[in-house]
């Protein structure tokens, strides 16, 4: 079988972004394999190690991706295919160049993350899939494979499912799916040498960015006094986190 | 253009997972086992998982073969999150690198098997309680019987020592040849005669186990002789030439980190209305800091450079240890003085910064042997 997990570079969520000339520069900041799709590489070797086959890294991006695929091929997958495109290009275009290369690659199992860190625009996935014609899990928290299909259990927005689909299908990360391995210094060394095939594109844009600023949040600065009635205030607490900042 | 400061793309791999292992897997047990003074055996047993442990061990021999920059890279990550935590894979390469440049193929097939198999630690035992910088005047004595050597007598502040496979001690055959009757012994856990007993009450490094070897009619084979009797001194001394170069790395790791979290407090913290990182007295000790950080790394770069290269590097490994470790004392002391109050205690990371980096300027040869090395090279010329 042959599994492919489509991987981007993005920011260090530590990372202090600017606006410079209402474009975000990225020269300060450290960028990183994507820990949404850190999930999908994990989840491919995972796949391979239980039903064989082959494990193989998809991206599109600009000539410095290749660290963030060196990461991932470090991390014990096969080899990789490297879409190099500089500059910015819409989800809905990145995914019909993408599904060219995945034809041909005919993959049983196509993984990617639930959502991007960078532009967060949660499309790339089903995109890829409405592309292809396959079908499209989102938010998996866990795959199983049986019978030539994949029985996966994925969120909805106040519960989850669990479904079965047919493959080749495609499938979007969600937080809990596994825990990503390190990369190990042997497989950094082997990295080195594994097949990473570089095709160029140059894809326009359907969509063209005008201007970027950052999101200034506001703080609300609400106080609970917990002197007088602790166990009230830390039941308003959990209610105000649940309701209101609805985090857990 | 010969000289060149850039990383390779796979030193600078190894550079993103050392510094995330450090900042995920030591940073935040760092206090905890400090505290309790004991060895976090997960974390040996992660490294190991990926690839971080004993890893100067020679591909033939299941290692990974890792050069001195690609070792200096790696231990300023780990001694960011914790220098007691980075001893213990330091003090294992120590541990190795007697076997390593002495070692005959047939040693190395069956030390370093037990290091590479899985999660294990080599130690290195030279001090005893009656000597550690004069080092010839040693007094474990080792008897020659038949097939084995008979070892008698202790030693002290064995890094590793009780937790290790195998450890590299260093006695006398011939009291009276001074330096020139001293040889290397392996000695495998658990062979009858060697016990280790734990010492507590270090000021710092507390996640690093220190021990007190004793041997008593310890009954070591003679296969296990490094080298040719009267090899022993020479082992040690070239072993410390290499091994201090990772002592001014974990330095550079501390002192980074002494920047990094003062540099954070004093953005935060606000007195006469602004923050105190916009006062000069503060911005010129982050200066200092940042700039004794830039020439240590820089230097140790150079020392592990010279030893891959195979150059002679005794002096500039005792300059880098020397330099790296004070200059390291004194960034974290200045950490804790920008702290103020709260640089004090233990809840802030910056004291024990201090109580470990301390021992940077004693073990593997004191910073005054350090400025012998230095000088002696200074007047030989
Ligand atoms: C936590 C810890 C871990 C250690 N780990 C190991 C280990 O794994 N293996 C190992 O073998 N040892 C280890 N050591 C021992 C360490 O290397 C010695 O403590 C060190 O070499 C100093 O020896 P000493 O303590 O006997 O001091 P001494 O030699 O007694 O020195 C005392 C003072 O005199 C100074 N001095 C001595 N001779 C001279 C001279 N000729 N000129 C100028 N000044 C001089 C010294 O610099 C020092 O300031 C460890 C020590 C500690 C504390
Ligand atoms: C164990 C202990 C016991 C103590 N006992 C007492 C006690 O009995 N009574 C009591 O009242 N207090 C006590 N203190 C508090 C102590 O006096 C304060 O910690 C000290 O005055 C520094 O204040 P701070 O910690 O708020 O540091 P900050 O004032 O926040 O200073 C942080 C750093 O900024 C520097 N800085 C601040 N302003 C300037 C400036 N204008 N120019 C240049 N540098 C500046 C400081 O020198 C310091 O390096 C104690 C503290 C400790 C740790």
């Amino acid at each position: 079988m042959k599994f492919v997990a489509i991987i981007r570079q993005v920011p260090d969520s530590e990372s202090r972004l600017k606006i410079d000339g209402g474009k975000v520069d990225l020269s300060g900041a450290t960028l990183i394999l994507d820990q949404m799709d850190e999930y999908a590489v994990e989840e491919v070797i995972r796949l391979q190690e239980k039903h064989g086959g082959e494990s193989v890294i998809v991206a599109l991006g600009p000539e410095r991706f290749e660290e963030a695929v060196r990461t991932a091929l470090a991390m014990g997958t096969d080899r990789a295919v490297h879409l190099v495109q500089e500059g910015y290009l819409d989800p809905i275009s990145q995914a019909q160049a993408l599904a060219e290369v995945l034809r041909e690659e005919a993959p049983d199992v196509v993984i990617t993350g639930g959502q991007q860190a960078d532009w967060d625009s949660q499309a790339l996935g089903p995109a890829v899939a409405e592309a292809l014609g396959w079908p499209v899990v989102a938010w998996t928290t866990a795959l199983e494979l049986e019978d030539g299909k994949a029985k996966a259990k994925h969120d909805l927005d106040e519960g989850a499912e669990v479904v079965r689909v047919g493959l080749p299908a495609v499938f979007t990360t969600q937080q809990g799916l596994n825990e990503p391995r390190y990369p190990t210094l042997p497989g950094i060394m082997k990295a080195k040498r594994k097949e990473l095939k570089k095709v160029p594109v140059s894809a326009a844009s359907k969509v063209e960015v005008l201007e970027q600023t950052i999101q200034e949040r506001t703080r609300l600065n609400k106080v609970l006094d917990g002197t007088k009635d602790p166990q009230g205030a830390a039941s308003e607490l959990v209610r105000l986190l649940h309701e209101e900042a609805k985090v857990i | 253009m010969p000289i060149d400061f850039s990383l390779t793309d796979e030193q600078k791999e190894l550079q993103k997972l050392a510094r995330r292992f450090a900042r995920e897997q030591i940073a935040p047990v760092a206090a905890e086992y400090d505290a309790r003074e004991e060895v976090p055996w997960q974390v040996v047993e992660k490294l190991h998982e990926v690839g971080l442990l004993n890893a100067i061990i020679p591909e033939e021999y299941g290692g990974l073969g890792l050069g001195m920059l690609e070792e200096v890279i790696i231990g300023e990550e780990l001694a960011w999150g914790c220098m007691g935590i980075y001893t213990i894979p330091m003090a294992s390469d120590l541990g190795i690198t007697p076997i390593l440049l002495a070692g005959s193929h047939e040693q190395k097939q069956r030390f370093f098997k037990r290091l590479t198999e899985k999660p294990a630690l080599a130690a290195f035992a030279l001090s005893e309680p009656g000597n550690g910088s004069d080092a010839a005047a040693l007094r474990t004595r080792a008897v020659r019987d038949g097939e084995h050597y008979v070892l008698n007598g202790t030693k002290t502040w064995i890094s590793n020592g009780g937790e290790a496979e195998v450890v590299v001690v260093f006695a006398t055959f011939a009291p009276e040849l001074k330096h020139k009757g001293v040889l290397a012994l392996v000695v495998e856990k658990g062979t009858p005669g060697f016990k280790a007993n734990k010492l507590h009450g270090k000021m710092g490094q507390r996640a690093s186990g220190t021990y007190e070897l004793v041997f008593e009619d310890c009954r070591v084979p003679a296969a296990n002789l490094l080298g040719a009797e009267g090899d022993g001194f020479r082992i040690a001394m070239n072993t410390l030439n290499k091994t201090r170069i990772p002592v001014a790395a974990g330095s550079v790791g501390v002192a980074r980190r002494a920047l990094e979290e003062a540099t954070k407090y004093a953005k935060e913290r606000e007195a006469f209305g602004k923050p105190i990182a916009e006062l000069q007295a503060i911005q010129f000790k982050l200066a200092e800091m940042s700039m004794g950080v830039e020439t240590a790394r820089a230097y140790t770069y150079y020392a592990a450079w010279l030893t891959d290269q195979g150059l002679p590097q005794a002096h500039a490994a005792a300059i880098a240890k020397a330099y790296a470790s004070e200059m390291a004392f004194e960034a974290a002391n200045q950490a804790i003085q920008i702290h103020g109050g709260y640089g004090y205690m233990h809840e802030y990371p910056v004291e024990k910064l201090l109580r470990d980096v301390k021992l940077n300027q004693i073990y593997e040869g004191t910073n005054e042997i350090q400025r012998l090395i230095i000088a002696r090279h200074i007047l030989s010329q």
